[in-house]
């Protein structure tokens, strides 16, 4: 009890004393909606955030250059969107060398550039994790490697064909033209990763894209392939994000921010209560892990509204972990990962100080297992983590209580806990990092 | 075991101290307290404790048989045979004699028994009274079943199906005992005609005592069995014995009294040698049970002849049943054999209060340097005399070693205690040798591999100990996964496997597949031999050797390892080759996927028109062209790489044998086995070797 009581301390404020009952804690959370100042205040400090964001982006921009572009092609691979004919030419090309060097005798190899964890690097300048340049050879006559260099030949000649007709094609549906070559999703989607690198394009370039995952709702209005949607009027389930960000066009918005969620149940609470009409903003989640299409289409939105981005995620490694994916992009897609990350994504909880900030009680927060203490640790060493002090601090306090917590813990307090006193608290404290 | 023994004499040995010292006598009582069994076995002639009930060993074992492995009648039955079989591998191991070893376990019926015995048959007259009797009820319900089964019977055999045996409707009784009659005989020393009552009729008497690696476990041997045989058929057990060059063979039957601890000789007699025979040949009735404990004896055998290569046995059992019939003949596949264990010294770190004591009375050096300087080993001159240095002022080197006073005992006992001393060495142990654990493990198991290793010798408590492991893949008769083949001083281990240091060390701190071996799948013989002057056995039955030794069980670790390490390059070596073999089928697996795969696009290359295609390089509009006059089709492709594929596999090959040709395996010698008799040979002459047939 007492151990309780010296974490609850520094929350608590000298109200210590109300901290050993639950109920007590309840009454007070009920307390901090009386500090909740009229949404038009909130609305104001919103405002000035979302313009301070816009003339920040803007300035950045009149600055001129992002280092991407100063040399991309020196140590690391970019891949860059090319329309379907240059995609075409490349794979031609590709593709009569090879028949040629058959033709002569001389069998056949593929150059694929090595996509192994120990040559994805985090770049500090830039900000995000990229593909080493470094290729490695993929010979037919090799048994080790004959299999993968029948996959890429198959998969070269299949993409040709979806980009010849002018189509798109998801990953299952690739597979599923050669399921007995392939054996198994896995391996077509890794060679699909693998012709992305050795073609220099993004994977949307080639036509392939994934099953829909990610889902927006909000203050937002664009064109999916000419169609109009309206993202206030898509219901509590949100309009799923196109897999294919080519096909959205003329994106308009009167949010003051993007509101970043890590789950489903915290979305479906969010656009339930409509939210998004309280405070304007967009909604976002791709149920966990981020896909390709969410981070696609986040930065789309961020680049095109230049708009902050606030992160709701669970309090535990894994919600960092998510976060570090939208923001600085996962191993498996380093290539592409000026394309798919966004930069400069604000913590705002639920974060590891919360849980006594808000008196969660202690049968809704969870122990953290000896794997999350191993995910913690790590993270403390990631270089993405570091650069914010803010961050550390907040590990390292996760690390220290060993607590994790969900979302979902606030409903303790009662299930719209999260919308009507959390959030807007935590807005108008400006309480991101 | 063999300490308790010692102990045991040792405070037979001690009594004559005790008359000349009184605070001797004290320790003795304490060591007597001390140990239940010693005290119980404790020598008839000492008169002091007149006063007291005494037990003679014999009885003490009898009403404990179950410390010696005769816990029921099949247990005893399979005790008997190894300790039979045990004596007779070291008396002709003694004399190094190729041991040559018959066993035959004979069934007797109830009636032949009852006629051997002098016993009437009697028939039951009141059925009621016996366990096994039959009811009205169950009778009807028996003949009901039988009834059933003649009708399924016949139906089957009407449709033409295989006809299945009649069950065994009955079980045996309770009350049914089954009796053997074991007999083995062996072409070992003999024993010396006088000495046979004493030497098979006093328990506790033996020529294994004294500190050296044997087989045997309590010195008890045949004499349990012999004590067995009284108590459960009260027949007598017959010994026939000559040694070399005797002219006469010992007959001997006797039994024991086992109140008094002494042989009971029926009949002693000499009769003709013709055959210049020598050896030993016991034979012994007892009750037992041959279905529970079949495996155990056949599996006793045939581990027996995985250790002992060298040695020939014929294991017979035999019946009324001809098909329970069963005749084994283990071959003799070398005539290399281990050197007899040679007796040693102790080592000082390893004996007790007692065992000095009894060393005191039993040497023949006058004084105390001499004393420590002959009776252990490791100590040399100048070190004695800085041991005697250090036990204080009352010793002198000079001083009598028989004067020592029981306190001055303790002094030297605590000083040998915490004095550091050069290992022993393992040059008094005789373990089997890793050739001839090899060949055990071919010439039983026939694997497809097998790796052997032996370690050097080591140290447990001033012991010293060898352990030699093999590791055999493959092979007849053996289960998938793990099969554990345990032995302590070259016997066989076979129960209570499960906290064995050898079965843990198998299965829990082995990682298997990083020596490319699959625990599960693969057929794995594990055999480890552990040879010592003491065995740290755990618990009564003397079967298992405790895990919590770590001296024993990193070397036996290590053992493993090594032979894992040798296997992993073996069977790395196999996978190359078979990979080899397979790459050409991998390889042209996947052609007509890559032909359709190129084919397909460069088909729709072709077929787009020339304005709106990029142009491209003149040999690639040639390719183009040759596409779209079908002179280049998905069988060109396939063609080509086909060949392709023949040509790198070629290459493959040649470096492969390049480089496999260098290291070929060693050979191995074989053993080929003298023939008997004389034959008619039809030679035939080269001028290098001759052939001989055998028409």
């Amino acid at each position: 009890m007492s151990e309780k009581k010296r974490r609850a301390g520094p929350a608590a404020a000298g109200a210590a004393s109300s901290s050993k009952k639950p109920r007590a804690a309840a009454s007070y959370a009920e307390s901090l909606r009386s500090k909740l100042r009229p949404d038009a205040s909130i609305l104001t400090s919103l405002r000035a955030l979302a313009s301070a964001c816009a003339a920040a982006s803007s300035k950045s921009k009149a600055a001129g250059k992002d280092p991407a572009d100063q040399d991309p092609a020196a140590d690391y691979i970019v891949v860059a969107d090319q329309d379907s004919t240059s995609v075409t030419s490349r794979i031609n090309r590709l593709v009569l060398a090879a028949a040629r060097s058959i033709l002569s005798g001389r069998g056949f190899s593929f150059a694929v550039p090595s996509r192994a964890s120990s040559n994805q690097v985090y770049l500090p300048d830039l900000d995000r994790i990229v593909l080493l340049r470094r290729e490695s050879a993929r010979p037919f006559t090799n048994v080790a490697t004959a299999r993968k260099a029948t996959v890429t030949a198959r998969v070269l000649s299949l993409v040709h064909a979806v980009l010849r007709r002018g189509i798109h094609v998801t990953k299952r549906d690739l597979f599923y033209t050669d399921v007995k070559l392939f054996g198994d999703q896995s391996q077509s989607d890794a060679v699909l990763d693998d012709v992305s690198c050795m073609l220099g394009c993004t994977r949307s370039s080639l036509h392939v894209v994934a099953s829909e995952k990610g889902v927006v709702v909000g203050r937002l209005i664009f064109a999916d392939d000419g169609d109009q949607i309206d993202c206030t009027r898509m219901g509590v389930g949100g309009k799923a994000i196109p897999p294919n960000i080519d096909r959205v066009s003329g994106i308009e918005s009167d949010a003051l921010f993007i509101l970043l969620v890590e789950k489903d149940a915290a979305f479906m609470r969010l656009a339930e209560d409509r939210f998004y009409n309280r405070f304007p903003c967009i909604i976002l989640t791709a149920k966990g892990q981020p896909d390709v299409a969410t981070r696609l289409f986040l930065r789309r939105l961020k680049v095109e509204l230049k708009l902050p981005v606030l992160a709701l995620v669970d309090s535990d490694p894994y919600g960092l972990k998510i976060l570090s994916v939208y923001m600085c992009g996962s191993k498996n897609m380093s290539y592409d990962s000026a394309n798919l990350t966004t930069p400069d994504i604000k913590w705002l909880g639920v974060r590891p100080s919360d849980l006594d900030k808000y008196r969660v009680p202690e049968q809704c927060r969870l122990p953290m297992t000896d794997h999350d203490i191993k995910v913690g640790k790590e993270l403390l060493e990631e270089d993405f983590v570091k650069q914010n002090e803010g961050w550390v601090k907040e590990l390292e306090t996760m690390l220290r209580t060993r607590q994790k917590a969900e979302i979902q813990a606030l409903s303790s307090f009662g299930f719209q806990y999260l919308t009507e006193v959390y959030l807007p608290l935590k807005l108008q404290q400006q309480d991101w990092i | 075991m063999d300490s308790a023994v010692d102990e045991a004499t040792g405070g037979g040995g001690s009594a004559p101290v005790d008359t000349k010292k009184k605070p001797a006598a004290a320790a003795k009582g304490r060591a007597t307290a001390g140990k239940g069994k010693a005290g119980a076995k404790a020598d008839t002639k000492t008169k002091e404790s007149s006063l007291l009930k005494q037990k003679s060993p014999a009885e003490f074992f009898a009403e404990n048989k179950n410390i010696a492995g005769f816990d029921n009648p099949g247990k005893s039955l399979y005790t008997t045979m190894r300790e039979l079989v045990e004596n007779a591998l070291d008396s002709a191991e003694s004399i190094s004699e190729l041991p040559d070893i018959e066993i035959t376990i004979e069934e007797i019926t109830k009636s032949k028994f009852n006629t051997m015995i002098g016993l009437v048959d009697r028939e039951r007259v009141d059925e009621a009274l016996y366990d096994d009797f039959e009811s009205d009820k169950a009778r009807e319900k028996r003949l009901a079943k039988e009834a059933r089964f003649q009708e399924t019977q016949a139906k089957n055999a009407a449709l033409g199906k295989k006809v299945k045996e009649a069950p065994t409707v009955r079980a045996k009784g309770r009350g049914e005992a089954s009796f053997f009659r074991v007999t083995c005989k062996d072409n070992g020393r003999g024993m010396p005609h006088d000495d046979i009552p004493n030497m098979l009729g006093r328990v506790l008497s033996g020529t294994k005592y004294g500190l050296r690696q044997t087989r045997g476990k309590f010195g008890l041997g045949a004499k349990m069995a012999l004590i067995w045989s009284k108590m459960s058929t009260g027949l007598p057990i017959d010994i026939k014995s000559a040694m070399k060059g005797q002219n006469y063979i010992s007959f001997c039957r006797l039994d024991i009294d086992i109140h008094k601890n002494v042989p009971h000789v029926h009949l002693h007699e000499k009769k003709a040698n013709k055959d210049h025979w020598h050896g030993a040949e016991l034979q012994v009735v007892i009750e037992g049970n041959w279905t529970t404990h079949r495996s155990r004896i056949l599996h006793y055998m045939r581990q027996m002849a995985v250790i002992t290569p060298y040695a020939q046995f014929l294991f017979r059992f035999l019946s009324d049943a001809a098909e329970k019939n069963l005749t084994i003949r283990f071959a003799r596949r070398t005539d290399v054999m281990p050197p007899v264990p040679v007796q040693t010294k102790h080592h000082p770190s390893a004996v007790d209060l007692l065992l000095i004591k009894r060393l005191i009375s039993e040497t023949t050096k006058q004084n105390l340097l001499q004393f420590l300087q002959h009776e252990f080993v490791n100590i040399s001159k100048p070190h004695a005399e800085r041991l005697i240095g250090e036990m204080g002022p009352d010793f002198s080197p000079k001083m009598a070693v028989k004067s020592l006073t029981s306190q001055q005992l303790v002094r030297i006992h605590q000083l040998f205690r915490q004095a550091k001393f050069d290992d022993p060495s393992g040059n008094c142990l005789s373990p089997a040798g890793e050739y001839n654990l090899r060949l055990g493990i071919i010439k039983e198991l026939h694997p497809d591999m097998v790796a052997t290793h032996a370690s050097s010798a080591q140290v447990f408590e001033g012991h010293p100990f060898i352990v030699e492991a093999g590791i055999s893949i493959g092979g007849k008769d053996v289960k998938h996964g793990i099969n554990i083949f345990r032995f302590a001083n070259r016997i066989p281990l076979l129960f209570e496997q499960g906290a064995d240091v050898i079965t843990r060390t198998a299965l829990k701190r082995i990682n298997w597949s990083s020596y490319k071996i699959n625990q599960q799948q693969d057929k794995i013989g594990v055999f480890v031999s552990i040879v010592s002057t003491k065995i740290p056995f755990k618990g009564t039955g003397k079967e298992y050797i405790g895990d919590d030794i770590t001296e024993i069980s990193s070397a036996v670790k290590l053992a493993l390892k090594q032979c894992c390490l040798q296997l992993k390059s073996k069977i790395v070596k196999k996978l190359q080759a078979r990979e080899r073999q397979d790459r050409k089928r991998n390889l042209n697996r996947y052609i007509p996927d890559v032909a359709r795969a190129f084919m397909e696009t460069l088909v729709e290359i072709a077929d787009e028109s020339p304005p709106k295609r990029p142009r491209y390089d003149k040999e690639d509009e040639e390719l183009l062209e040759k596409v779209n006059s079908q002179e280049v089709t998905e069988m060109t492709f396939r063609d080509c790489l086909a060949q392709h594929v023949e040509q790198v596999d070629y290459e493959m090959a040649l470096e492969y044998a390049m480089q496999s040709g260098v290291s070929e395996e060693p050979r191995e010698e074989i053993y080929l086995n003298s023939l008997d008799g004389s034959y008619k040979f039809v030679d035939f002459q080269s001028p290098l070797f001759v052939f001989r047939f055998i028409p």
